[in-house]
């Protein structure tokens, strides 16, 4: 029997290299054999993305996707399907963890320099999944059809409105429709449930692929192929199996327990997860008092209403996300790691998280005279560290990095 | 580290977790205005496992409010056995339209279009009033109504100013009114003034609501209890398994908490390879 | 490594493996559990009732249950005696092949003496067949005793829905579970008394 098993396996291996891939790029992959818990995030992202697309796959069969039947599908899910409600709240939670979880990645990118030579096209594939990921979660809010998909939408596709010349026939070609309606509804969720998350997966394999060529970095910042054994293996590298697989299972523990406790208790998450405005189906005549976008645009939603022209706004809010994928290039720091990088690099790296925050909350609460001046402030902020990052990282004073690890 | 220790580490820090995300998740109050004129809405706290409560609420609701309002995302049989009441006797007491049979959805009693030109405006379908203006809210508004003259049915709501609904409750909680009180005076050390003689100096307010007493079938912590329980009934028909979920959850997290720390310590043991 | 490290690991390793393995079930149950009928299958497959005391004698009414046509016949005396003079041409008489809710308490295969209750849909492809009770030769049987034919492929059965021999249906037409309770008859579900 077992004859006939490796027969069988034997055969297939000569013909698809299973053995090899495996061995190469899972079970005897080379990784840095000391890195913290910021080098988790990636695996945790890779789990978010299977549990949105096993609840999204599940949500699919009862959910309709026309203007009349959007919202009350939902809660027909939310209560006539067994269990439905979990694999709701899955998704939803899954959606608000996605983007914490990937915003920790970028910001590890950011502390170690993880984009520095031979990385720098990881990054940019990084970035990609990025900007695919904000557009499927802008697309898949709307699908519920309640009045923030209804008004989001409207704000969002308006942007398209302020593009010179073609701005308004752009527009009107987004929605399908004089104004947002079931036309609208179904062709995002085909854009959600397909193209979306075919252009995900393709990136995030070419993202992966693209690492494995170079190797992951290290929070020291050592090239530890500098350093190799007989084998041709790094000196300063274990397994990925069992050593990095039993790390990230730590942290996926640790992760799945704060998804459990917003997924059964938070789900709304005080009304940054699902806002409240939500559970009003969408009504084209009425307004919210205020509308606001989900947690993780937030940032960019400030930056939107600090500029108070429209196309001014749209082109720096743009810029805001274009600009992370030039960092391979705007960092001339000879060191990767902001362990050894001079004082500059720790301070505008610390004000730039100050104002991402800042910007933040300011992207969920009201418009005042001096919350606009804060968010001009922390915008700019955000763009000087970019900006000026080719001059701090240039001409300050960097420690000298060990040889191993 | 040993197991005892790292127990009570990963406790500590999903305790961290929990509290870091209980603030987080309770920070949606602290925007103002939901209430309006009131000023910060009356605080809620649902209990949904008091099943008395909730047959209460849902017999109210189903007596003063379901004339005008529909719940078309609930269905009869799923409120009937939610609420431990047996079909039958539902069906009996609550369900006062006899075609209706037990797995419908309570598509209510009037039709949007002829109720929209009665009222002016349809009464909204309140499935998931609680989910979409707050428990708070809701609490609020049914007990800030105030006589006004100048208004269609003779009612305000310091809630929803301008409501097109008439205080349904009224003969329960009588009539009420806003008034002008005479309060004292909070000086900056949050002293009371006091004038020469050491009584205390007042001055007039306005805005307060007030039932005058013997009005009303219901005293007001009577009525405050029954808008209690009608709030109660909201929030389960919001989501009813909301009670489930809170129940579910408690031993998904513990699983998670034993699950990682087997796997802490399994790292750990496997860390001693290269360390 | 020494042996107690090594039993360490393979006690971490198994206990680890069995707590992970254990939330599978768990964890798959929501997505198993959504594809059972939801409340609003149920609400849609739910029993009919038809109250049955208005119905000719010799009359068949026809109801939708589970989106399929249920035949309610009410026979007359004569028609039910005249049940024997068929029962050279059955292939089953007594439903042995079939499951039937109240087999052989009566000659009308249900509760009642007087109604039957069959499902509409002819065992053979699912055409749904007609009634026709009177005893008169017809095209497809010179001695016809009143029954059911079959357009679709000519199955033939008897007035309380058994199947013919030598006919392409191969069983008897379907007993859904029923009860009565005096006049009123309810479809899709029997009150225990077999």
């Amino acid at each position: 029997m077992n004859q006939m098993f490796s027969n069988i396996f034997n055969w297939v291996n000569h013909r698809l290299p299973i053995v090899n891939t495996f061995e190469r790029h899972l079970s005897k992959h080379p990784v840095p054999k000391k890195v913290n818990f910021w080098y988790l995030f990636g695996a945790l992202a890779s789990v978010v993305l299977i549990i949105q697309i096993v609840s999204g796959i599940w949500l699919i069969m009862p959910y309709e996707n026309t203007e009349e039947g959007a919202f009350a599908s939902v809660e027909y899910i939310m209560r006539d399907v067994d269990y439905g409600w979990v694999i709701r709240y899955m998704h939803t939670t899954g959606a608000s963890l996605f983007f914490a979880v990937v915003y920790l990645h970028m910001f590890r990118g950011l502390l170690y320099g993880s984009y520095q030579k031979p990385r720098e096209l990881v990054w940019i594939f990084g970035c990609t999944i990025y900007l695919a990921m904000m557009a499927e979660g802008f697309l898949g809010y709307v699908l519920p059809y309640g009045q923030m998909s209804y008004w989001g939408a409207q704000v969002i596709i308006s942007l398209f409105g302020a593009i010179p010349y073609v701005g308004e026939s752009l527009e009107l070609w987004v929605r399908g429709d004089y104004y947002i309606s079931g036309i609208t509804v179904s062709r995002f969720f085909a854009l959600h449930v397909v193209a979306l998350p075919l252009v995900l997966i393709a990136l995030v394999f070419l993202h992966l692929v693209a690492l494995h060529e170079v190797g992951a970095g290290n929070p020291e910042g050592v090239d530890i192929e500098a350093h190799l054994d007989d084998d041709g293996i790094p000196l300063d590298s274990v397994p990925f199996f069992p050593y990095k697989v039993l790390n990230a299972l730590v942290g996926i523990g640790v992760f799945m327990t704060v998804f459990a406790i917003i997924m059964f208790f938070f789900p709304e998450g005080g009304g940054y997860f699902i806002e409240m405005a939500n559970f009003e189906e969408a009504n084209p005549l009425v307004t919210p008092e205020h509308i606001a976008p989900v947690w993780y645009y937030a940032p960019y939603y400030t930056m939107l209403r600090a500029i108070p022209d429209p196309l001014g706004g749209l082109i720096v809010m743009g810029s805001a996300v274009a600009i992370f994928f030039v960092v391979p290039w705007l960092d001339r720091s000879n060191v990767a790691s902001i362990r050894y990088k001079g004082i500059y690099s720790k301070i505008a790296l610390a004000l730039f998280a100050i104002s991402f925050i800042t910007l933040g909350y300011l992207g969920t609460v009201g418009v005042t005279e001096v919350r606009k001046t804060m968010s001009l402030i922390c915008t700019i902020l955000y763009f000087a560290f970019f900006l000026l990052m080719p001059f701090y990282t240039k001409f300050e004073t960097t420690k000298i990095v060990p040889d191993r690890l | 580290m040993n197991t005892i220790n790292l127990l009570s580490l990963n406790l500590l820090k999903i305790l961290s977790l929990f509290v870091l995300v209980f603030f987080i998740g309770s920070i949606s109050a602290a925007e103002g205005g939901p209430c309006k004129d009131y000023g910060d809405c009356d605080d809620f706290n649902y209990s949904l496992n008091d099943t008395e409560s909730l047959q209460r609420g849902a017999a109210v609701f189903l007596n003063y409010c379901y004339g005008c309002h529909s719940l078309q995302y609930s269905r009869w049989n799923r409120v009937a056995k939610d609420l431990n009441i047996p079909e039958e006797l539902f069906a009996e007491n609550l369900i006062f339209d006899l075609s209706v049979r037990p797995g419908d959805l309570m598509k209510g009693s009037m039709e949007k279009e002829a109720s929209a030109e009665w009222f002016g405006v349809a009464p909204p379908d309140l499935t998931l009033v609680t989910r979409s203006k707050g428990d708070d809210w809701v609490y609020t508004y049914l007990r800030a109504y105030y006589e006004d003259s100048s208004k269609q049915y003779g009612v305000n709501n310091l809630v929803y100013p301008g409501t097109a609904m008439p205080n349904v409750l009224a003969d329960l909680q009588g009539n009420q009114k806003l008034v002008c009180k005479n309060i004292p005076i909070i000086g900056k050390n949050g002293g009371e003034k006091r004038n020469e003689n050491g009584d205390t100096v007042t001055k007039e307010k306005c805005g307060y609501l007030k039932v005058s007493d013997g009005e009303g079938n219901l005293s007001q912590e009577e009525f405050d209890g029954l808008i209690y329980d009608i709030t109660n009934f909201l929030v389960y028909v919001g989501e009813p398994a909301k009670a489930e979920r809170e129940r579910i959850g408690w031993y998904v997290i513990f699983f998670f908490v034993i699950f990682t720390t087997l796997a802490s310590l399994l790292y750990r043991e496997y860390q001693k390879d290269y360390h | 490594m020494q042996e107690k490290d090594k039993t360490r690991r393979k006690v971490l390793i198994g206990l680890t493996s069995a707590v992970g393995l254990s939330g599978i079930p768990f964890a798959a149950t929501p997505f198993i559990a959504a594809w059972n009928p939801s409340a609003k299958a149920k609400a849609s497959g739910a029993s009919v009732k038809v109250d049955v005391s208005k119905i000719r004698y010799g009359q068949q009414i026809q109801v939708a249950w589970r989106k399929q046509p249920v035949f309610i016949v009410r026979h007359t005396e004569e028609s039910l005696i005249g049940l024997a003079e068929s029962l050279p041409k059955l292939a089953d008489p007594n439903s042995d092949s079939i499951d039937e809710p109240y087999k052989n308490l009566s000659p009308t295969r249900s509760q009642s003496n007087e109604y039957s209750v069959l499902t509409g849909v002819c065992t053979h492809l699912g055409c749904s067949p007609k009634y026709y009770p009177e005893v008169e030769p017809k095209a497809w049987d010179a001695s016809w005793s009143g029954g059911f034919f079959c357009p679709c492929h000519g199955s033939m059965f008897d007035l309380v829905g058994r199947v013919y021999k030598g006919v392409p249906a191969p069983t008897n037409l379907i007993v859904p579970p029923h009860f009565f309770d005096g006049d009123i008859l309810t479809i899709g579900e029997d009150n225990g008394v077999a």
